[in-house]
């Protein structure tokens, strides 16, 4: 394992200058069982950070600390610092809901809401501001536009968001979770229950994204890693094995279990 | 290779055997309800004209309908179902959602379950002695009040049921676009259950809009019109049970009647209700 300093001196110095979160001796907890073990790393902003690792490695579960959605069930819990831009959003005062409005998430499965494809959009809207009808209908085409969806559904917005193919509900998922305008955007295995094409779809608009936001996502996939990514953290067993340049995980990491894990000898 | 083939033709003939058997029991269940439903057709269509809904129940030997025993089942359903739903889809919303993972859910539960299957007599004693005794008269407002008590136990259960199957993914969707678990509850919850919910209610209404045993001891009957809830009410169970078991002919045709008319609302509810959980939204 590699120590904490070379860690961030490395990231500060080869890629964007800010870090947007930095993770400092994080540790998870599901009931008795530790999930994540003294992790310690920080994601540069307006980039993509890619989690990999193999399945139970705690890649989910480190995204999921980022918003704090594990509070949703008992029992979960973590200690350590998580800082968004300098404040620990693992302090008991943060409040949840509005950490969430800046930390948006994405899924694994698509799931829309069970309501209109312009509900789904304005839903999340509508919590935090208050629109004029004109203004809501400017807010839910662009970001429908952001997520490379409009084209598709601009005349069935009353349509419900389920009738979607998968692919396409998942970008309305990416255009309601980009509609509230978050800082970070989480996106836990994103592609995974998307065929080739809608994949591609989806990387390329990750690529397009990250000029704006923070992005952070775990995947099975290492080519996806590989792709969309500029750095990427390889976890095993609830531990941060390496932590680097994209590039340089996948042609010349420094762990031998980084190097087994990416030619497909383990995992 | 010869005693493979005798074993799987030995399975094959087991397999047409029990095959046999499961229609015959299918059909022996199915007969009953036929027969029954066609035993109801036959003697209550007999008696089905507009006098049944346009006239109050008759005194012995003469011509009548069933008016007030249709007004009064529906006043005290109504009743039962605006009293008993919101009771029911709180707990169940309290089971499903907030207490998800608490003690007191299982406790809950249990003792749901319990009311779920209590005998309706049982139901109908409790509010005698709660209402009825120290009111010192039967009422229709005791008589709702009972009918909620068995509405109640059915949509607990339902909206819980039916909160569950909504994935988790869904609430974990909404909450990770920062709204509130109220907001996530109303807003995604509920809708993606509705259908179930709505399927719970009526299934309510479809079981005691036939019960008779916790009405006997609250609303009693009333062979007249009354629209006053603190007064004995008539309902369509309880006028079909004095009706059915009388002397007179009059009576017992309008007794098929009623019969025929509640079987085919419970009916028309439940097909309504199938329907519902049918669609997906």
């Amino acid at each position: 394992m590699l120590s904490n300093e070379i860690i961030t001196a490395d990231v500060i110095n080869a890629a964007t200058p800010k870090t947007k979160i930095e993770v400092k001796n994080l540790n998870f907890y599901y009931g008795e069982s530790k999930a994540l073990k003294d992790i310690t790393l920080s994601l540069p902003e307006r980039s993509v950070t890619a989690f990999i690792g193999p399945s139970g490695c705690g890649k989910s579960t480190l995204l999921r600390v980022f918003n704090r959605i594990y509070e949703l069930y008992p029992k979960q819990r973590a200690d350590g610092e998580v800082l968004l831009d300098g404040t620990n959003i693992l302090d008991r005062s943060q409040d949840l809901n509005l950490l969430r409005t800046k930390i948006g998430m994405v899924f694994q499965k698509p799931t829309p809401f069970p309501m209109s494809i312009y509900e789904n959009i304005a839903f999340g809207i509508r919590l935090y501001e208050k629109l004029t009808k004109a203004e809501m209908d400017e807010r839910v085409e662009q970001a429908l536009k952001r997520a490379a969806l409009w084209t598709e559904v601009k005349d069935k917005l009353d349509a419900s968001g389920t009738s979607l193919s998968g692919g396409q509900q998942q970008r309305l998922c990416i255009a309601r979770t980009v509609a509230v305008k978050p800082e970070v955007i989480l996106l836990d295995e994103p592609c995974s229950a998307l065929d080739p094409l809608s994949t591609a779809r989806i990387e390329e608009l990750i690529d397009e994204l990250q000029a704006d936001y923070t992005i952070v996502i775990v995947t099975h996939n290492m080519q996806q890693a590989a792709r969309v990514s500029a750095q990427t953290a390889f976890m095993y067993l609830g531990e941060l094995i390496e932590f680097d340049k994209t590039e340089k995980i996948f042609t010349a990491p420094s762990e031998k279990r980084t190097q087994d894990y990416i030619t497909g000898r383990f995992g | 290779m010869s005693a493979a083939s005798s074993l799987y033709s030995r399975r094959k003939a087991r397999n047409s055997v029990m095959m046999t058997l499961c229609v015959v029991a299918a059909g022996i269940g199915l007969a009953w309800l036929a027969l029954i439903l066609g035993a109801l057709l036959w003697k209550g269509l007999a008696g089905l004209n507009l006098a049944v809904f346009t006239e109050m129940t008759p005194p012995p030997g003469e011509a009548g309908g069933l008016l007030n025993a249709i007004a009064g089942s529906v006043a005290m359903t109504v009743i039962a179902v605006v009293v008993g739903t919101p009771v029911g889809i709180l707990a169940g919303t309290y089971m499903a959602e907030y207490g998800r993972f608490s003690k007191i859910t299982v406790v809950v539960r249990f003792i749901n379950d319990i009311l779920l299957s209590a005998p309706s007599i049982i139901i109908g004693l409790f509010i005698y002695e709660l209402m009825v005794r120290p009111m010192g008269h039967f009422s229709a407002l005791a008589g709702a009040v009972a009918l909620a008590m068995l509405v109640i136990p059915v949509v607990v259960r339902t909206t819980e049921d039916m909160l569950n199957l909504v994935p988790n993914a869904l609430r974990e969707a909404g909450t990770a676009i920062g709204a509130p678990r109220w907001i996530v509850i109303r807003s995604v919850a509920y809708r993606a259950a509705l259908s179930g919910i709505v399927t719970g209610i009526l299934l309510a209404v479809a079981r005691i809009s036939g019960e008779t045993a916790p009405l006997l001891f609250t609303a009693l009957n009333n062979q007249f019109w009354s629209g006053n809830l603190n007064a004995p009410m008539a309902s369509l169970p309880v006028t079909i049970f004095q009706f059915a078991l009388s002397p007179y002919e009059e009576w017992q045709q309008l007794a098929w009647t009623g019969a025929l008319i509640i079987t085919f609302t419970v009916l028309g509810l439940s097909i309504f209700a199938r329907s519902l959980t049918g669609r997906r939204i």
